[in-house]
């Protein structure tokens, strides 16, 4: 990362960060400024709390009922 | 709805191709066909769900599962054993949703939207709201969530459907899509930061 500005820097790799696609070498260039910037480090919580709670919801959507013998009996219908 | 979709579903129809003495070979075709029906159908819970999101409707939903499960069905022998079958079916699905966006010509497009940074929702939140950032997530959660992820354009929220929703990995969702995976990395974080700036929008509308 060549930002000067390293709260700008950790907003750029957040992302990155989060999906574990990042250097070695960023990973801990980012985790030494999160560990002396309670900014940074506030932000980066709440992104991975963003994360987890879209999936939450999401897998959490009600499948209906029946649906299987529904698409089997489609499937035989039309099949 | 999906019915009679132009085919495009990404694997190759082989009808017809049966084998022509009905002895023992049909027998275990039958078994393999029945062992393959089962597998398949073990994944119509996640089907689902990312047909949920990606049509918005429960019953656009399971039409786009029903008619998901009659093209495999029909394409099985186009299948091959020991891949990712939850990948397969997804392209399949992706596939139909899409023939069906352009027949009714809501054409996914890349929309222009100014772009903010990562730390926008969180800088927004943290000007307008009275509570902990993570109490309004806490509150949003639900409805706000699904509403936010929708208003996501489609291009952009299919990657977040797959990954997130699906569980598919970065690989998986780059075969889905017929995209590098350079290219899924880059539509999820902008899928994302969108999906914050639509969040931010509720939360303002939630105010006023």
């Amino acid at each position: 990362m060549t930002v000067t500005d390293p709260c700008k820097g950790a907003e750029l790799g957040l992302q990155a960060y989060l999906d574990r696609t990042l250097t070695p070498d960023e990973v801990s260039m980012i985790e030494v400024h999160l560990g002396e910037c309670s900014y940074c480090r506030d932000r980066y919580h709440f992104e991975a709390k963003l994360r987890d709670t879209v999936r939450t919801v999401c897998c959490g959507d009600p499948v209906p009922e029946g649906l299987v013998d529904r698409v089997r009996l489609h499937c035989r219908d039309c099949g | 709805m999906f019915v009679g979709a132009d085919s495009v579903t990404g694997v190759t129809e082989r009808e017809g191709n049966r084998v022509a003495d009905p002895t023992m070979a049909s027998a275990a075709d039958a078994r393999d066909r029945v062992r393959f029906e089962d597998d398949a159908l073990a994944h119509a819970d996640q089907l689902y769900r990312i047909a949920l999101r990606l049509t918005g409707s429960t019953q656009s939903a399971e039409e786009l599962v029903q008619e998901t499960y009659l093209r495999a069905f029909r394409s099985w022998r186009s299948y091959a054993t020991g891949t990712n079958l939850a990948a397969w079916l997804a392209t399949i699905l992706r596939n139909i949703y899409l023939d069906e966006a352009r027949r009714q010509s809501r054409r996914p497009v890349i929309e222009s939207l100014d772009e903010q940074g990562d730390y926008y929702l969180y800088n927004h939140l943290a000007e307008t709201a009275k509570e902990p950032q993570e109490a309004v997530l806490n509150r949003l959660a639900g409805g706000a969530i699904v509403d936010s992820l929708a208003d996501v354009p489609p291009t952009f929220r299919e990657v977040i459907v797959l990954v997130d929703v699906g569980g598919f990995s970065y690989k998986d969702a780059a075969e889905i899509l017929d995209v590098p995976v350079g290219t899924v990395m880059s539509r999820l974080h902008r899928g994302r930061r969108l999906l914050k700036q639509a969040l931010a929008e509720r939360t303002r509308e939630e105010k006023e």
